[in-house]
């Protein structure tokens, strides 16, 4: 790798920390951390020995020596960790990379390319600080972790490190996206045009969009208020024994499955209560508006957030609704994003309660589709499956009851229920591909559809587990970049053959819209290591 | 298509020897505490017996089933991944969707002189792919072959 490597540049005291020029040949070589690291982590160590020792130093008697031959025996471990851990751990940057050797037990050698960094930040704590020294930690667009830790390095050098690596990044790239956002920059991040004008909710759409959720909410309030009265539940029931409310409790107790009723019926309208003003509360005066390149928005009645999201973050968009909104046509749109910042990464709502017109209007300018009118279906064979796994799940809840209370068995009765859902659930799970977007949709009671464009897109996987086998029958998953949600657009349920090709058409297509942009000579490079490794012995 | 090196087997033997070693270990501990009790349900040893030989059982089996389905290839724009005993898996990692390369090695690992190679990407779920069971140096060299493509991908 020596002949492509751009040439040492140099850094001179002019890019603003105005310390001494650093001679970024020398991070070349393997670098220590700075020896003042083991007094600082024998510091930091020492609170755990107190503690350990703690017993033994209140009352030195016979009860206590446990906790000496303890804090002995933790002396004998830390220690020469905390030694060894230095002694093993080497980094270096080249004009490439960054390299990181760690590990006592479990040793590491770990290589971040330098446009992969997207941030080095230098923390300094009270007592690093006072002996000189910075942590330095090194963010790529992986996960949220860490990926690089330097602890510690003395202030000068960790600065430097920055420097180098900004250096060798501007050297690297010449076009400012290849730094920025992990993933592809899309050709349609252009600017807004005129007839996406952004979103804004009034207040009777926002009361109305609150009207179609329930937020148990209530019930976490509820319990709050208890803790902090901390009422007697001793004076309670004999209030409730003698006062007033005995006729109703005998009313009660002579109609059970009408009192039962009415409690379902009153918790059913607290919670679509609350979600009205939760609600209210989160999407107030909602307005979403553009920027060339980024999307702005702005809501809420106590707490006022405002974001700004840059187009090429977003990775994918996802659709949710319920049977009940579905009806009356509405939907949410949520942006799965990807940042430079941990923080940044997650979900953002782009527009809470909106037509699909207005929510494909909302992505033009990001990231435009069409909703597919028909989704292609998965294998029937989804629908038993869904059936078998609910019904068992059902059989081991009310055999687990029934050893205590044995009327739980009639919960089976809720059998057929099962077998409409599981119904429903293979109707509504589908996948289109359109050649640039991926659409995948699922979900009975909370109805989502993913759409993935294929610029974005991650790493392929194609499971079969021991069942889905017997069936002849795979699940085809498309991961994309951001943080794991609880649901996944994985297709499930594709008969093996489909399933193959399917998984061979997103791959393909992935790969033709990044051709033309491979570098020569590096099939070449792999060609030689795998013929290579193809001689060597098994 | 390659297999992953034969000495796994013996490092997967091992990790899965040291639980049905515990695992027999607390079973053991829990029958002789229990011995004058009298209310241990088998002959004193049979169940200790009885985990020892099930973890035996796992220790022969598993591991081969295991080794039987792992594979992997490097190819051109990929790293393609096979395997899963009950659940079967295939991975495709596009190479320019790495975002940094780990080799690493276990105490037990180099005892055998093997290594992993981890392959971090963005991908919500896929922040590590774990390739286990490689020579240490052809971890290495899969892992240079690896970086040359990834660092050599200007549009990222």
């Amino acid at each position: 790798m020596s002949s492509d490597v751009p040439p040492v540049p140099v850094l001179s005291r002019s890019d603003g920390q105005g310390s001494s020029p650093v001679d970024p040949a020398s991070y070349r070589e393997a670098r220590r951390l700075h020896p003042l690291t083991l007094v600082q982590r024998l510091v930091v160590s020492l609170p755990a020995l107190f503690f350990l020792l703690l017993p033994f130093l209140r009352h030195p008697d016979r009860d206590a020596w446990i906790n000496l031959v303890i804090a002995i025996i933790y002396g004998v471990i830390a220690l020469p960790w905390i030694v060894l851990y230095y002694h093993r751990f080497r980094y270096r940057i080249t004009p490439r990379e960054l390299i990181i050797e760690s590990g006592v037990l479990t040793r590491k050698h770990r290589n971040i390319p330098i446009e992969r960094i997207q941030s080095i930040e230098i923390e300094q704590r009270l007592l690093a600080r006072l002996l000189g020294l910075a942590k330095v930690k090194v963010q790529t667009a992986g996960s949220a972790a860490t990926e690089g830790v330097l602890e510690y390095v003395s202030v000068p050098e960790a600065h430097a490190i920055r420097r180098i690596v900004r250096v060798y990044q501007q050297h690297r790239t010449d076009a400012p996206e290849a730094a920025a956002g992990p993933p592809a920059t899309t050709p349609e991040t252009g600017e807004a045009t005129p007839e996406t004008t952004g979103l804004s909710l009034s207040l009777r759409r926002v009361l109305l969009s609150g009207a179609f959720r329930f937020s148990l909410l209530y019930i976490a309030v509820a319990f709050s208020l208890l803790q902090y009265f901390d009422p007697d539940p001793e004076a309670i029931a004999l209030w409730l024994s003698r006062g007033a409310l005995r006729p109703l409790i005998t009313r009660a107790a002579d109609a059970p499955w009408l009192t039962a009723f009415l409690f379902a019926l009153l918790a059913a309208l607290l919670s679509w209560l609350t979600g009205i003003a939760v609600n209210l509360g989160k999407y107030y005066g909602f307005r979403l508006w553009y920027e060339p390149g980024k999307l702005h928005k702005r809501h809420g009645l106590l707490t006022v957030s405002e974001n700004t999201i840059p187009f090429r973050k977003v990775q994918a968009l996802i659709l949710r609704t319920n049977p009940l909104m579905q009806r009356f046509g509405w939907w949410e749109l949520k942006l799965q994003t990807m940042g430079f910042d941990p923080r940044e990464q997650g979900y953002q709502v782009a527009a809470p309660f909106a037509r699909l017109d207005e929510i494909e209007a909302v992505a033009r300018p990001m990231l435009p589709f069409h909703l597919p009118e028909t989704f292609r279906s998965v294998s029937p064979l989804h629908a038993r499956r869904v059936f078998v796994r609910w019904t068992l799940a059902l059989l081991l809840l009310s055999a687990g009851t029934a050893l205590f209370w044995t009327p739980a068995w009639w919960s089976l009765t809720a059998l057929p229920l099962v077998g409409l859902y599981a119904w429903l659930a293979f109707r509504r799970h589908g996948y289109v591909f359109t050649g640039e977007r991926l659409f995948v949709r699922r979900g009975v009671l909370r109805h989502h559809v993913w759409v993935l464009p294929v610029e974005k897109f991650q790493v392929f996987y194609l499971t079969a587990s021991l069942f889905q086998r017997r069936l002849g029958l795979c699940s085809v998953y498309v991961d994309t970049a951001g943080v794991a949600g609880f649901a996944a657009p994985v297709i499930h349920d594709l008969p093996a053959g489909e399933a193959e090709a399917l998984l061979e058409t997103l791959y393909a297509r992935f790969q033709a819209h990044y051709a033309g942009a491979e570098p020569p000579g590096a099939e070449a490079g792999v060609e030689a290591i795998r013929s290579r490794s193809e001689q060597s012995p098994r | 298509m390659h297999p992953l090196d034969r000495a796994v087997l013996n490092v997967w033997r091992l990790k899965l020897g040291m639980v049905a070693g515990v695992a027999t270990l607390g079973t053991l501990a829990y029958e002789v505490l229990n011995l004058f009790d009298g209310d241990l349900p088998l002959p004193f040893g049979l169940t200790t017996a009885l985990v020892l030989a099930a973890g035996l059982a796992l220790c022969l089996i598993v591991p081969p089933l295991r080794y039987r389905f792992w594979r992997y290839a490097l190819r051109p724009e990929e790293l393609y991944l096979e395997r899963g005993l009950f659940n079967r898996v295939r991975t495709i990692v596009p190479l320019r969707r790495i975002q940094h390369l780990d080799v690493s090695q276990d105490v037990i690992e180099r005892e055998f002189g093997l290594g992993r190679l981890v392959v971090h990407t963005a991908g919500a779920r896929s922040s590590e792919i774990v390739l286990p069971g490689l020579r240490y140096e052809e971890a290495e060299k899969l892992r240079d072959a690896m970086k040359r493509y990834i660092l050599e991908e200007d549009v990222v």
